[in-house]
């Protein structure tokens, strides 16, 4: 029964043939999408179960720290799988975002067993990696006997994948030889601009291709369309400030947070003469059209007024803009996506990127079985699985990127996202310098940004006192 | 106090209702919220005009919650009753080592009482995120993080400074002739303190609970950074509403809410004895 | 009084020595809590190191090095000025309005009783999520305090958003919040006030404004003592809310002591200068405490005496 459409199936799981001929493959055979479906789980799991003795570990029992998040929740949703397929009993304490990674540093720093792997993004492993926290990766995803081989590790976005690799030396480049794979990337943002269809249309605007476009765009649309503002941005005392919207326009600039002299040591870079032009133009850009009330603005209330419609634009993480293009928000099905580059001269977009990944626990008990997780939850099938089923984007992984289901259902639902995608992609990494003082920078580097939107200081003066502070504080640190 | 003028009659209505505006109406807007959706929350200009719907308290009370991105499951009950586990072990377990000492520091005037007085209060005021950093790492070794014997040790850090001074006030105010007399009369100490003093103190009692309750029920910190997802309370519950795909006004309304009620219960139940009370440290004539 | 507690025989078969009684009634809870200090000493100890978690190797004594740079750091004496000041501001207006509700609610009725109790409503109310609340209302598109200021022709209010407002926003959230605690407190002490002396004044004809002067409020002050005494160790320690709202923004306007501290730790993982601030902290509220101790002991044994 079904043996040709299993053969079919097999290559494809093989990497013999891609996902558009399985699918036109078994088209022919006259497989309804359903059936497909069934079968294809039912043959990746044995896919899976081939060629690795994925029970070596079963009777064990692990347990994760997961933020509340879609990702969570789809992982959630599938482990079922990973728990027939290894035998191995998985439990799980989620926490909400706004406690999260207090509650992370709060167990590894008592040096809890508990926890065995956990949810982190690739800035905090510049501190969870030098403190002893985590475990380096490479050892296990290099050894045969230990990493099933359909994980396919070069399936992995580059840019992404390297993003989590650092060699713990600060300045030290990312992704480099000698760098320690911290995490491994689960999902990642890019951040680019989704916009509100309807009220560009009303406006009679385009989509901004640079930051004074943006700043002229934005100014219009607040100003034909009455009750908004022209551009959601995030604004709090924060980290997350900068590294949206703000850096990604940065680095299109060739414009760099520190800078690593040839004896590694760091410096502040933030009040060059092309930093303080960049700088210019945001705070003009948030003062003239930003939210009335910036500087209280998160990754919520930007994305709660999109959905809401009362911003028509965003310049933050796609998968904000992803979320509020669905569930009740008033304004799904209105939103776009567009790659945005802010720099008239470069050639493409250069977001930086937020990459929520796993990392393990260097008290885990059992760091075998712990990478059987790690390697199932990052796999392959699961990856699939979250990005057709579930929220998961975007993906990590290039061949869900060539997926036909996923790239329809992406073109059906949320329009634009595919092009921006792949015209961003190539140039999407971490921009800034890895280095155990990253929170102390942004958030100083943040509270300078609110200085200057409420005219407290001037921009040069504000950054020239930005620089001086982190110089000083590198040097404390012993890093400067 | 009684010949009280047509004029300040007026002028104390338009007062009382004035501040009954201000402290009342971010909690009828909050009442309001939670039979809303986000659609109808997210209005601009806000606006009272919606139909009332249950979801939320349904989403909450079933553990199901439908977002943006899928449904999600939730544990806002389970936190609930932890919360009201928490709060109440913590604060009979402060009643039970507070109100002898406060009788002891009323009564007796013995070598060090003020000082153990005062050391016991100044535990109130170290900063919570000073002590439970190097704590995380004690109850570790101690076999006492993620147990709620831990947690509730923790929290009398928080309830019986208030319950041993408030209650002190109370016995000192007391005379202590009746005690006196039934002691004469051939009773124990014992018999003493549980037949006449707490009764005649039970009103500061009951006051000092209460304030410790709410005070034990507001605090997050404590089993956010002690314990694991199955052991906490509605404070960090209520925050799982705000998720990467919104935050649901709604779903955090209901549960500030439900989370009032137990409380409010417990103060119109007590109503009596609140205000009377907390009249520590009254100087009768 | 000793003369009373001595030939008698205890019933129950154990028999406390006198002497002993107070220590066996007081200690179990200093027992209890005396545990507090082992992290309190470690913290002692972490605020005189270099110790950054993310630089373990780096971790040694720096000897009061931690405290010293906070001399030339400006940021620490802003640190400083916003948090007293916000005590200040929230600890003297939630005291005149405290006592000013209880004055209106004094009288004993069934009406008032039950006002007074829906007024401790925002109490019950965690301040992060009453925070959370507070940052809708005030929104400026959804928000039903921004629709209300413009329609009073305050278009433009920023609350917590702007540098010159926010303060005011997060002290208007904590007299919110915590003018309820003060209100109960001076009510009950109100009413338990012995009414001879309101009597002789009233017959006497003093006026209304003598009488609260003179009487009311020398009374009242125990009262007003420990409940001001609460509130401001709390209120000096303020986290919660200023966090929720603005997370110490706009700027530096609002990085209070434990916020500071909290960003420290949780962000930097700087241990070692998060305690040193805490510790600072921990003094300047020992030192307040120990005045308001002194002064309500007193007080009262003023009061004993004159009774």
């Amino acid at each position: 029964m079904h043996e040709k459409e299993k053969d079919l199936i097999g290559a494809f799981l093989r990497g013999q043939v891609d996902r558009r001929a399985l699918l036109k493959g078994l088209g022919a055979l006259g497989m309804t999408a359903g059936s497909a479906g069934t079968l294809f789980n039912m043959m990746s799991t044995q896919a899976l179960a081939a060629d690795f003795d994925w029970k070596a570990h079963s009777g064990k029992s692990l347990k994760l720290l997961l933020n509340k998040h879609p990702y969570a929740d789809a992982m959630i949703a599938n482990l079922q799988t990973f728990k027939d397929l290894t035998g191995i009993n998985v439990t799980y304490d989620v926490f909400p975002e706004d406690v999260y990674f207090d509650k992370v540093t709060a167990a590894l720093s008592s040096g809890s067993s508990e926890y065995d792997a956990f949810m982190t993004g690739a800035y905090m492993t510049w501190t969870y990696g030098p403190a002893g926290w985590i475990t380096d990766l490479k050892e296990w995803i290099n050894d045969p006997a230990k990493t099933n081989p359909n994980y396919a590790w070069d399936d992995f976005l580059p840019g992404v994948k390297n993003s989590c690799a650092w060699n713990g030396r600060p300045g030290g480049e990312l992704g480099s030889d000698d760098a320690k794979q911290w995490c491994i990337p689960w999902a990642f943002e890019q951040n680019n601009i989704t916009y509100n269809r309807e009220m560009f249309d009303k406006a009679g605007v385009g989509v901004p291709k640079n930051i004074d476009d943006m700043i002229s765009v934005a100014a219009k649309l607040q100003k034909d369309i009455s009750g908004i503002y022209g551009i959601g941005l995030r604004g709090s005392r924060s980290w997350a400030t900068i590294h949206p919207g703000f850096l990604s326009g940065y680095a299109n600039f060739n414009e760099k947070d520190l800078a690593v002299s040839a004896d590694g040591k760091l410096s502040a870079a933030m009040n060059t003469a092309g930093s303080k032009a960049y700088h210019s133009k945001f705070v003009q850009l948030i003062q003239e059209s930003g939210p009335k009330d910036w500087s209280t603005y998160t990754w919520y209330q930007v994305g709660t007024d999109l959905g809401a419609g009362a911003s028509a634009m965003i310049f933050d993480a796609d998968c904000l803009g992803y979320f509020m293009n669905g569930g009740d928000n008033k304004m799904a099905g209105k939103l776009s996506y567009a790659a945005f580059a802010a720099n008239p001269e470069a050639t493409a977009s250069t977001p930086n990127i937020w990459i929520w990944s796993l990392a393990m626990s260097n008290f885990s008990k059992d760091k075998d079985a712990t990478w059987y997780f790690l390697q199932w939850a990052s796999g392959p099938e699961h990856a699939l699985f979250g990005a057709t089923k579930m929220d998961f984007v975007d993906p990590v992984r290039q061949s869900i990127w060539k997926d036909e289901v996923f790239r329809n259902k992406l073109n059906t639902s949320y329009p634009g996202f595919v092009e921006m995608f792949d015209a961003s992609a190539a140039g999407a990494s971490i921009k800034f310098t890895p280095q155990p003082l990253f929170f102390d920078v942004t958030t100083e580097w943040a509270a300078t940004l609110q200085k200057m939107v409420a005219k407290e200081v001037p921009v040069d003066e504000g950054l020239d006192q930005l620089a001086e502070s982190i110089n000083r504080q590198l040097k404390e640190a012993g890093l400067g | 106090m009684e010949s009280t003028s047509t004029p300040e009659r007026i002028l104390r209505g338009i007062a009382l209702t004035l501040v009954i505006l201000f402290f009342m109406f971010p909690i009828f807007w909050i009442f309001m919220m939670s039979f809303q959706t986000n659609e109808t929350i997210l209005q601009i200009p806000p606006s009272l005009s919606f139909t009332p719907t249950l979801s939320n308290y349904m989403a909450l009370i079933t553990g199901k919650l439908t977002t943006a991105a899928g449904t999600l499951d939730i544990a806002f009950m389970g936190n609930l009753g932890n919360s009201v586990f928490l709060s109440t072990a913590s604060v009979a377990v402060s009643l039970l080592l507070g109100v002898p000492a406060a009788y002891a520091f009323a009564r007796h005037k013995f070598r060090g009482s003020e000082d153990i007085a005062f050391t016991l209060l100044s535990f109130r005021f170290a900063p919570p995120l000073l002590v439970l950093l190097p704590l995380t790492q004690y109850f570790q070794w101690l076999g006492l993080s993620d147990t709620y014997i831990g947690l509730i040790w923790v929290y009398q850090l928080i309830c019986l400074p208030l319950i041993l001074w408030i209650v002190r006030g109370y016995f000192e105010d007391i005379s202590a002739d009746v005690e006196y007399a039934y002691r004469i009369a051939g009773h124990s100490w014992f018999a003493t303190f549980r037949k006449i003093a707490l009764p005649l103190a039970g009103p500061g009692i009951a006051a000092a609970g209460l304030l410790a309750f709410i005070f034990a029920w507001n605090n997050f910190v404590f089993a956010l950074v002690l314990a694991s997802a199955s052991k906490q309370p509605v404070t960090v519950g209520a925050l799982a509403f705000v998720t990467s795909s919104g935050i649901q006004y709604g779903q955090i309304a209901a549960a500030i809410v439900l989370s009032i009620a137990p409380t409010l219960a417990l103060a119109l139940y007590a109503q009596r004895y609140l205000v009377e009370g907390l009249s520590l440290g009254a100087v009768k004539g | 009084m000793a003369s009373v507690t001595t030939a008698r025989k205890a019933p129950s078969g154990f028999r406390i020595s006198k002497k002993a009684l107070p220590y066996v009634l007081s200690l179990p809870a200093l027992l209890v809590c005396i545990g507090i200090l082992i992290p309190f000493f470690t913290a002692v100890i972490n605020s005189f190191q270099r110790y950054r978690l993310s630089q373990p190797w780096a971790r040694q004594f720096n000897w009061g090095e931690n405290y010293l740079n906070f001399f030339t750091d400006p940021s620490f004496w802003n640190t400083l000025r916003v948090s007293l000041t916000y005590a200040g501001l929230t600890v003297v207006l939630e005291l005149l309005l405290g006592l000013g509700i209880a004055l209106l609610l004094q009288k004993r009725s069934a009406f008032n009783n039950f006002v007074s109790i829906m007024l401790l409503m925002p109490l019950m109310i965690a301040p992060a999520l009453a925070a959370l609340m507070w940052k809708l209302m005030t929104n400026p598109g959804f928000g039903i305090l921004s629709y209300f200021a413009s329609l009073v022709g305050l278009d433009n209010f920023r609350w917590a958003s702007s540098p010159d407002t926010a303060l005011l926003t997060v002290v208007l959230v904590d007299i919110w919040v915590y003018t309820p605690f003060i209100m109960i407190l001076l009510l009950a002490g109100l009413r338990s006030l012995p009414t001879q002396p309101f009597e002789a004044a009233a017959l006497d004809g003093v006026p209304r404004t003598f009488v609260f002067f003179r009487i009311t409020l020398p009374m009242l002050t125990p009262y007003i003592l420990t409940a001001t005494l609460f509130r401001l160790l709390d209120s000096i320690q303020q986290f919660d809310i200023i966090y929720a709202m603005t997370q110490g923004g706009p700027g530096d306007t609002l990085t209070v002591f434990q916020v500071e501290a909290y960003l420290n730790f949780f962000q930097s993982t700087n241990v070692g200068r998060s305690a040193a601030l805490l510790i600072i902290l921990w003094a300047i509220t020992y030192l307040l405490s120990n005045i308001f101790i002194k002064n309500w002991l007193r007080l009262r044994e003023r009061a004993r005496g004159e009774a």
